[in-house]
């Protein structure tokens, strides 16, 4: 205890009493240690967590309703909307049909039969246009024309990567269709029927499978692929707390409902396809992996800077032991320097990371071909990486004042080797 | 009684050709009380005799009792609280920790024997009006001249009042005036307050206060002198 107050007393002064701005200067190294371990890792991971929340916004929903393994389609589809309507938590859902189409661009033009038709298979999504803006705000990825008038027949919204334009080429193997704008006329064509329609809109968005769909009123498809059943696809729901635990908690009620026998019922998270959860697991691997390095590089600089500042009050130091003072005094004393910018930097580093990196992050996303990347910074994480970085700084502190200290305390205060 | 009882004392330095026998058998006792300055030109063995009396250091053959207690056998943490209940000290270059304030720095031997804070600085206070630089507290020691200096660093040493001062050389980096307040402050203590003191000194002016001087050459006391 008493060498614990004497050793806070000897290395408080000295931090009060450095020079500012190398002080100024090991903080910021530490701070960057901190940067480095939090957000290397946390922009890799968030490149996932990027991709994950815009298929949560723009596809899935909070809650997706699919068909059972051994069924085509959800069973007692207006069962469930009758449910769901029923319930507070569900602030909106989306209803949608699917058909595997093929779309020809270029009938209309092609005067040499020997020329092949611009056709792609693709498929086409049924919805209510009002419905699906309140669940995925489709509207707002409307990058060329304009979204679906409920009001209006004969329009479709083409996915972005069914066109050449979009896809830079590697929609090669797929197949595109080329020069096709807004207002241009396609041809779907669903079971050996086929209906003209205008392209009222183009859709991009990096999100599972939006921008390789096209859209259109859910009569109008059910209309072309013949088909009478009301039984859907896929039903996507919102909920007014988008949080994974209320996501949770309807799931139960709905399955406490009976609809797990009509139809699958999962989780956004849930939901969520394999390697995505698996890119994650690496993504995070390799940042804890370019942190470790960090914090090496980082215990490396403190064992240095501790190694001089002890080695240049050697003598101080023996006389210290001279007059009597517990070696353990002077140990603590730079401990807690170390201690002190370890967590100066650090706490620099999280003022960084949650003032401004992460607002950052989020208000202009890393645009990636497959998400848009954002900074994930889980509180809980930081916190166990700070206490490694701090824990590791404290050891590197110590071990250069414990090399010093331990000499013989004559030579020291002699300056002898 | 005899506070200091060193026999035999030996202290050899290196190995085989490169071997140096700086002290070749010192016997030397130290009353209570008593003020002992041990004088000898460069290289005579005077600090390395001091650094064997004071725990500093361990002879490579001899005893030293020291207030009853036999210091040879002591493991480095004993030495260290011995030297803190039982020992001052006076180094020749003042010694303070640069960090902190005069009375921090005479504190410092305080806390770690246990004093609690208001206690020790109490005490520090004391001892630094005791050398006579009453007001000085809070300077650090780059404010403050050698001769200054020097009385803080007395005042540490005396402050836990300790059963033997040591001074290593404490005018040496002084000049003539601030060496000879130095002197008389360490007479004082041991005038008025019976402090025992051994100091090392190449200057008879500064010796001629003690008494007894221990006159050493080569490794070897050479002559004692009783002053009083």
């Amino acid at each position: 205890m008493r060498a614990l107050r004497i050793g806070f007393l000897l290395g408080f002064r000295q931090i009060q009493r450095a020079n500012f701005w190398t002080t100024a200067l090991i903080i910021f190294v530490m701070m960057l240690t901190f940067l480095n371990l939090i957000a290397v890792s946390g922009i890799l991971v968030g490149l996932i967590a990027g991709s994950e929340r815009a298929v949560q916004e723009k596809s899935l929903g909070d809650i997706i309703i699919t068909p059972l393994e051994n069924e085509e389609q959800i069973l007692q589809t207006e069962t469930i909307r009758r449910i769901l309507d029923t319930l507070p938590e569900v602030s909106s859902y989306s209803i949608r049909y699917q058909e595997g189409v093929r779309l020809t661009a270029n009938y209309k033009t092609r005067r040499d039969l020997n020329i092949e038709p611009n056709t792609i298979g693709t498929q086409a999504v049924g919805i209510d246009p009002i419905a699906e803006n309140a669940v995925t705000a489709l509207a707002e990825n409307i990058v060329e024309g304009e979204y679906l008038n409920p009001d209006e027949s004969g329009y479709i919204i083409v996915g972005a990567l069914n066109l050449d334009r979009y896809t830079a080429g590697f929609a090669d193997i797929t197949g595109s269709l080329e020069d096709v704008y807004p207002g241009d006329s396609l041809r779907a064509t669903i079971n050996g029927a086929s209906r003209e329609f205008t392209v009222k809109g183009i859709v991009n968005a990096k999100a599972g499978g939006v921008a390789s769909f096209i859209y259109l009123p859910e009569n109008e498809l059910r209309r072309l692929s013949n088909s009478p059943s009301r039984n859907a696809d896929e039903i996507a729901i919102r909920l007014a707390d988008t949080s994974p635990e209320t996501a949770l908690l309807v799931k139960s009620v709905l399955v406490n409902q009976g609809i797990d026998s009509f139809a699958k019922v999962r989780t956004f998270q849930e939901a969520l396809p394999k390697f995505i959860t698996d890119i994650k697991q690496t993504f995070n691997i390799l940042g804890t992996f370019i942190g470790a390095v960090g914090i090496i590089v980082a215990s490396i600089t403190i064992f240095i800077i501790i190694f001089i500042n002890a080695i240049s009050r050697r003598q101080q130091i023996g006389i210290l032991k001279g007059i009597g003072i517990d070696r353990k005094a002077i140990e603590v004393a730079y401990v807690l320097q170390s201690a002190f910018y370890a967590l100066a930097g650090s706490l620099l580093g999280a003022l960084v990371t949650y003032g401004i990196l992460i607002g950052y992050f989020d208000r202009n996303p890393i645009d990636f071909p497959f998400s848009d990347g954002i900074l994930v910074a889980e509180p809980i994480g930081t916190f166990y990486r700070f206490l490694i970085l701090f824990v590791i700084t404290l050891f590197a502190g110590f071990v250069p004042a414990w090399i010093i200290v331990k000499q013989n305390t004559l030579n020291s205060i002699l300056g002898r080797k | 009684m005899d506070i200091i009882k060193a026999t035999n004392i030996h202290r050899k330095f290196g190995s085989g050709d490169l071997e140096s026998h700086v002290l070749k058998g010192i016997d030397i006792t130290v009353r209570e009380g008593e003020f002992v300055a041990i004088m000898g030109k460069s290289g005579a063995g005077k600090s390395t005799l001091m650094y064997q009396l004071s725990v500093l250091d361990e002879p490579t053959e001899g005893s030293v009792i020291i207030n009853d207690v036999d210091v040879i056998p002591l493991s480095e943490s004993e030495s260290t609280a011995f030297r803190l209940h039982t020992l001052g000290y006076v180094f020749q270059n003042y010694a303070l920790v640069p960090d902190l304030s005069a009375e921090e720095n005479v504190m410092l031997p305080l806390l770690m024997r246990g004093n609690d804070w208001g206690e020790a600085k109490k005490l520090a206070r004391a001892a630094i009006d005791g050398v006579g630089m009453e007001g000085k507290y809070t300077n650090l020691p780059a404010e403050l001249s050698g001769g200054e200096q020097q009385r803080i660093s007395i005042a540490r040493a005396v402050a836990g009042k300790p059963k033997i001062l040591f001074a290593d050389e404490p005018t040496a980096n002084l000049d003539t005036v601030s060496g000879t307040q130095v002197i008389d402050l360490i007479t004082d203590l041991n005038r008025n307050d019976g402090q025992t003191v051994v100091m090392v000194t190449h200057e008879r002016e500064y010796a001629m206060g003690c008494d007894r001087i221990i006159h050493m050459e080569n490794g070897l006391v050479t002559d004692i002198e009783q002053l009083r």
